[in-house]
């Protein structure tokens, strides 16, 4: 009960902050809509195949949902290496507040902020003729919430391990590339060689891309969907209980 | 210890591993504070005052040793002695997004309290620090005493029987200072504990009913200020010179052979002796200083400051004490 109570404090203090930033508001609504604008046009002319195959924006606009779930996923590590370096953390932490709280409080607004600009990127993708099934997304948003919980308890625990923005940074930023390209959101694998496609089988984030598309198009049992589970379940358990370890001993 | 000590300190000690060596912070501190009291803990950066700070207020493991603040064991019932505490550490730690009023609700309800009982508190405690009237603008735009002010309002909003302060009055103006130390004589006034670190002579003096000096993760000396400068004997004398001839280390070297300076030290340019009695050694010693050919541009007699006492103490100036980085900063 305490526990759910100091989690939905520390939700909305987090919220607070983050709502009256006009930058990471500006950000959030514009980069997806973004690439969106910018980057459907470019697809229209690539021969597309398999899962990949359809209308542009239909394969895009997924794939763009899936890379949102994983940038925005990262974000909150920034954050916690600010609030520590400004006594935000030992402020809250000096408190009787519940522990799991302090670490839950940032990841579930992350997680109902992303959703949030999911419905406007859904909505902007509509009027570009983005064909909407609402129960492959509704699948879709426990997939995105799994894998945006899993990075942000690993962006989190990566920013108390690393203490500083610049080897913070240096490890998300290395990571990105090779995540993204691998993922086949912004180029499809499938345009790539066998060692390509091969090596993307060990990228979390393209699991949930291959998902995202078949879920999109409203095939909701497919091969696609089980293996997305069976991927992000595991490792969003697994970053939780990382990000638990390093919490607890960081703030005991 | 008895009944009325509301933080107690048994060989407390702190060693942290910074690049696979170890560096003791704290080496085994002993006290204990009255209910009450304005206790100081006075040293140089690196003393290991903010690393004992943060182990009395659950922040940081205990390596050995034992802590007891509020009656209740810090390491087996840190969620309970949190209740009973407040800390304001050196960075304040306010959401500079938020107004004052909101992190004053945000902290009073974290600290458990009913949402109608924490407004209730807020307002109460917006009025004692004088926030009442910037109580709705954002943090962001707080001057440095305003901001510090709500740092420590943060740190009392629930009523806390003992609060920690971190070097409570860094940054601020000198008129800024001194109304912080008005506050915060207030709140003891009002029947809370406080313990506070600090660096700056002039506070430990002014503020505190008791001071503890604590250099290299021990406490050097432990006493009421007045009695502290009263234990340092005699009088001290200052002497200051012409520059480019030598004189302080003729003059150290010189003043060693006299019978009547208790010791002699070397600050910065200057040259501080303690003398059994002032009015008698001052002829003497210029008398001696001319002799040698020793000129000196100043000389002045003081009574002992809390420098004096720490200098005895440690034989180091409090204000030339190597401002290295303690063993925490280096390790965080």
């Amino acid at each position: 009960m305490k526990g759910l109570r100091d989690t939905s404090l520390l939700f909305n203090r987090y919220g607070l902050q983050m709502l009256r930033n006009p930058v990471w508001l500006f950000v959030g609504i514009s980069t997806p809509v973004l690439y969106l604008v910018l980057f459907t046009p470019l697809l229209n002319h690539l021969p597309l195949t398999g899962s990949e195959a359809g209308h542009a924006i239909d394969v895009f606009l997924p794939g763009i949902l899936a890379l949102q779930a994983f940038a925005s996923g990262t974000g909150p590590g920034f954050n916690t290496i600010f609030e520590m370096k400004a006594g935000v953390t030992e402020r809250l932490r000096v408190t009787p507040a519940s522990r799991l709280s302090l670490l839950l409080g940032p990841v579930l607004f992350g997680t109902v902020a992303m959703f949030a600009f999911d419905i406007l990127l859904v909505a902007v993708g509509a009027a570009f003729g983005f064909n909407i099934n609402y129960g492959g997304l509704g699948i879709l948003a426990v997939l995105l919430g799994l894998l945006l919980i899993s990075m942000a308890s690993f962006s989190i625990a990566l920013a108390i391990v690393t203490k500083d923005i610049s080897s913070f940074a240096s490890v998300v930023t290395g990571l990105n590339l090779p995540v993204l390209l691998l993922a086949g959101v912004l180029l499809p694998i499938s345009l790539g060689p066998e060692w390509l496609r091969v090596l993307a089988h060990f990228n979390p984030l393209y699991y949930l891309v291959v998902a995202s598309r078949s879920l999109a198009n409203g095939d909701l049992a497919t091969s696609a969907t089980w293996e997305a589970f069976a991927v992000l379940v595991p490792l969003c358990i697994v970053a939780l209980a990382w990000a638990t370890r390093v919490f607890r001993r960081a703030v005991a | 210890m008895t009944i009325d000590d509301v933080i107690v300190a048994i060989g407390l000690h702190k060693t942290f591993m910074v690049r696979g060596k170890e560096i003791p912070a704290v080496r085994g501190i002993d006290f204990a504070v009255q209910k009450g009291e304005i206790c100081g803990f006075l040293g140089p950066n690196g003393a290991g005052k903010t690393t004992t700070l943060r182990m009395l207020t659950t922040l940081l493991p205990i390596d050995s040793g034992q802590a007891r603040v509020a009656g209740l064991d810090v390491a087996r019932e840190a969620t309970r002695v949190r209740e009973r505490t407040g800390y304001v550490s050196q960075l304040g730690g306010a959401d500079e997004l938020a107004t004052g009023r909101e992190n004053l609700v945000l902290q009073g309800r974290l600290y458990g309290g009913a949402k109608a009982e924490v407004a209730r508190r807020v307002e109460e405690v917006l009025t004692v620090l004088d926030l009442a009237g910037i109580a709705d603008r954002r943090a962001k735009t707080y001057s440095g005493g305003q901001r510090r002010r709500l740092d420590v309002a943060l740190g009392i909003v629930h009523q806390p029987q003992v609060l920690f302060l971190d070097e409570p009055s860094t940054g601020l103006d000198p008129q800024n200072r001194v109304h912080l130390w008005e506050y915060v004589q207030k709140l003891r006034d009002g029947g809370t504990t406080i313990f506070l670190t600090t660096h700056y002579l002039e506070e430990a003096d002014a503020l505190c009913d008791r001071v503890m000096i604590v250099d290299h993760g021990r406490v050097v000396a432990d006493g009421a200020p007045r009695e502290l400068k009263r234990e340092v004997s005699g009088d001290s004398v200052v002497l200051s010179f012409r520059p480019n001839d030598n004189g302080l280390q003729r003059a150290l070297n010189m003043v060693n052979t006299l019978g009547f300076v208790r010791e002699a030290a070397a600050k910065g340019e200057q040259l501080h002796l303690y003398v059994e009695d002032g009015t008698k050694a001052l002829p003497e010693l210029i008398r001696q200083l001319d002799a040698e050919g020793v000129g000196i541009t100043a000389i002045n007699l003081a009574e002992p400051s809390l420098d004096d006492v720490f200098l005895t103490k440690t034989g180091r100036s409090l204000r030339d004490a190597s401002p290295a980085p303690t063993a925490e900063e280096e390790a965080a």
